[in-house]
């Protein structure tokens, strides 16, 4: 049994009315009937459950969700959100945690995948487009990546199949550019923070 | 009829055949596929992931090039299409300050979408020389491309039909399924492998339970997905085919040498079993 208590409204408003702001969610109105999670692929995966993430922000519970490893495990189907049937907004919701934990000084629950789109945003300054070979690449080099995959054994699965993408004409080398990057990289730099972590 | 074609990054790299049949596809049917000049990433998952405001201006740059060639636009990948319509659907808030000039008031096609217009249906089956008789498919969807169904327009999206149009009209045999929207877990590989073979297994052997001989898609994340994860020894190897590839195939005596090179899950054995190649 779960001794801990916690009591609708003990910790306030505030959390929940700045995220119902910022995202347009109506979230105070989920009944916690669970068909968003029911429906979500993922949830047997998930620490927090997505209809609990909406009761959490409703208790104004953010840290635990901030640290959750759901945030990032979400893979923005849109499915619980497309059949809540009290128009919740329940990925919008995941969403915009995820945009508070990548600009907070929480350290990720999924820390590769918080590095994955990362790399990915900064692939995209770099050439204004996106080349998978130079990406994946990038995000190895990142301190921690490659012992990750090499103790999983994901490493050596991964340069097999990079080898066999090479051989079908899979992988293009050479990045091709946009000459928006100038633009790109001055938006990149007013919204710093997302980058520098 | 002109339109404007925005390719995203995977038609340069991984789906590189898939661009190829794309234009073979279109010229065929006289319709004039102009690619924006210069565009740029969307921005993809990452960029909303991280900060919505990203979201919302990368794919913004590239609405304003289409508006300053006046055309509509067709997108050919599942997730670029969704952040087209999320973009313009923010930009028409106001909610955001965007740097290009912008209306957001183009159409953006997700490709079949386009393709199964009554119009558009009607000129895939007169140009048919040899259709796909026999070739049982079922037709993968995807998560991006149909939900949420307020930003995509995709009101079927308990049971989308234009792919499965499109491969009638090819001459295929669709079968009926209940795995077209489910999330193949592309995304994820990077960092959760466990739960992309999860996902990915799970469709797969959906379709083969189904009895279908191979997948019909249109998103070049799911088609990379679905075809790398097959291996080299398995036995029955299902093909995951671009819906254009088997557009193209229908629209032709004899397949080109090489138009199916890049895929994992060979499909030479079974087209060539239908008498198809
Ligand atoms: S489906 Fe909607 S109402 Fe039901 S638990 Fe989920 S968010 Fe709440
Ligand atoms: S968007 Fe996220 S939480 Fe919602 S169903 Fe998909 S994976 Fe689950």
């Amino acid at each position: 049994m779960n001794a801990e208590r916690h009591i609708i409204g003990e910790r306030g408003n505030h959390f929940l009315n700045r995220v119902e702001g910022d995202t347009g969610a109506n979230i105070s109105a989920c009944y916690q009937c669970e068909r968003c999670t029911n429906a979500c692929p993922v949830s047997i995966f998930m620490d927090i459950k997505p209809h609990q993430v909406i009761r959490y922000v409703q208790m104004g519970r953010r840290d635990e969700l901030l640290k959750s490893s759901t945030i990032w495990v979400c893979l923005s189907c849109e499915t619980c959100t497309t059949y809540c049937p009290n128009e919740v907004g329940v990925a919008e919701v995941i969403n915009h945690l995820r945009n508070l934990a990548a600009k907070s000084s929480v350290e990720p629950a999924e820390r590769p995948l918080a590095v994955f789109h990362r790399t990915f945003l900064e692939e995209l300054q770099r050439f204004g487009r996106v080349n998978e070979f130079w990406m994946i690449n990038s995000f190895n080099l990142k301190p921690g990546i490659l012992k990750e995959k090499w103790k999983s054994g994901v490493l050596k699965e991964e340069m097999l199949l990079g080898i066999r993408l090479f051989k079908k004409g899979r992988l293009h080398l050479l990045p091709s550019k946009s000459k928006g990057i100038k633009r790109i990289r001055k938006i990149m730099k007013q919204n710093e923070g997302i980058l520098d972590r | 009829m002109k339109i404007s074609f925005y390719p995203g990054c995977s038609l340069e790299g991984m789906a590189n055949d898939y661009a190829r049949s794309i234009v073979s596809v279109f010229s065929d049917m006289e319709i004039d596929l102009v690619e924006i000049k210069d565009w740029s990433c969307c921005g993809a998952t990452a960029a909303h992931s991280l900060s919505e405001y990203l979201s919302v201006v990368f794919p913004a740059r590239n609405l304003s090039l289409a508006e300053e060639m006046g055309l509509d636009i067709v997108s050919p990948c599942a997730n670029c299409f969704k952040r087209l319509k999320y973009s313009q659907h923010m930009i028409k808030k106001g909610l955001y300050d965007i740097p290009w000039k912008v209306q957001g008031d183009n159409t953006v096609y997700e490709i079949t979408r386009f393709l199964s217009q009554p119009e558009m249906l009607a000129r895939v089956q007169k140009r048919v020389l040899r259709p796909l008789k026999g070739l049982r498919v079922v037709s993968y969807y995807g998560c991006q491309m149909v939900r949420p169904p307020k930003i995509t327009g995709f009101f079927d999206y308990e049971n989308p039909q234009s792919l499965d149009k499109l491969a009638a009209a090819a001459g295929a045999e669709v079968i009926d399924w209940s795995y077209k929207t489910t999330c193949c877990g592309a995304g994820i590989g990077m960092g959760r492998k466990d739960i992309q073979r999860h996902l990915t297994g799970r469709i797969l052997e959906k379709a083969k339970q189904s009895g279908a001989e191979a997948v019909v898609v249109s998103c070049p994340l799911c088609q990379t997905n679905l075809d790398t994860a097959q291996s080299e020894k398995d036995e029955r190897p299902l093909p995951v085919f671009y819906i254009t590839e088997l557009i193209r195939l229908a629209f032709t005596e004899h397949a080109g040498s090489g138009w199916f090179r890049s895929h994992f899950a060979d499909p030479s054995m079974l087209l060539d079993e239908k008498g198809i190649l």
